[in-house]
């Protein structure tokens, strides 16, 4: 009885946990909109087609990336968006 | 069918003691007191007359045998159970099932349903919205992968950004390599 009981209780705990990792995985991609969509999967198979050394020079700037500080990534960010919308009005 | 006579009235100081006089439930004294009254009042007579052919009548029935008990017992008892069979009718499809079989079944339902998000078509939403998109798992693999194939355009501009910001203007030099890189990316 004791070990159906601990049975239960690790599958319980089991299907707790996969459930969050489940929901926090379609979260994330449901609260895209249909374009950050789009962009997401070019982007992937964008980089399918990249050679490795693009491919690891890509990892190092997104490592480098997370390191910078979080208002050094805010203008960095608010310039790459001005810029898309200034490449936008161009085209 | 015969139908019942209503009682006769009795003079309203004796009724009651007529009804105890019936059964033989009053003192001696008592006794003879009603039974001289009895004597000269008509509608007394009439009263106890009146008792005496209908209280017999509503004297209590006889005592039901011990095997009516007995079968009414297991009429009731059979009758409970079938009212629990029906009301849990989904456990005869499943008979022989043990408690932790429960979570058990809850889990490998879970697992195939996680295992469906992440390597499947990434969520339900998705699947509805847009049945032909194939979204990698590597894609959804978690939260990082995500935002770094987000930030994919980003990143290959990074260099260059970082060069054009003013507030870092030593940043121009040491990336000028990545600008050179990321040209040839995009």
């Amino acid at each position: 009885m004791r070990k159906e009981k601990l049975i239960s209780l690790v599958l319980g705990a089991f299907l707790l946990v996969s459930s969050q990792i489940a929901s926090a995985a379609g979260d994330n991609w449901r609260n895209l909109t249909p374009t950050e969509k789009d962009r997401v999967l070019e982007n992937y198979q964008r980089w399918q087609r990249l050679p490795q050394q693009d491919k690891e020079h890509l990892r190092d700037e997104w490592n480098r990336w997370q390191r910078l500080p979080k208002d050094e990534r805010e203008r960095i960010k608010q310039r790459y968006d001005q810029q898309q919308r200034r490449d936008r009005h161009r085209d | 069918m015969k139908t019942p006579m209503p009682l006769q009235s009795a003079c309203k100081e004796f009724e009651e003691d007529l009804v105890l006089y019936y059964y033989g439930e009053t003192s001696e004294e008592e006794r003879r007191r009603v039974g001289q009254h009895l004597s000269g009042c008509l509608r007394c007579q009439g009263f106890l007359g009146d008792l005496q052919r209908l209280l017999p009548q509503m004297a209590r029935t006889e005592e039901l045998p011990q095997s009516f008990w007995d079968n009414y017992y297991r009429e009731t008892v059979a009758k409970l159970a079938q009212q629990d069979e029906r009301k849990h009718w989904w456990r005869a499809l499943i008979p022989s099932i043990k408690i932790w079989m429960v979570p058990a079944f809850g889990t490998v339902a879970m697992a195939v349903l996680v295992i469906g998000l992440l390597f499947g078509k990434g969520n339900l939403s998705s699947f509805t919205v847009r049945p032909t998109e194939k979204i990698p798992h590597e894609i959804l693999a978690d939260e990082n992968q995500l935002q770094f194939f987000e930030s994919m355009d980003l990143l290959e501009s990074l260099g260059k950004l970082e060069a054009q910001d003013e507030q870092k203007p030593e940043a121009v030099n040491t990336q000028s390599s990545r600008v050179k890189l990321q040209s040839g990316i995009a």
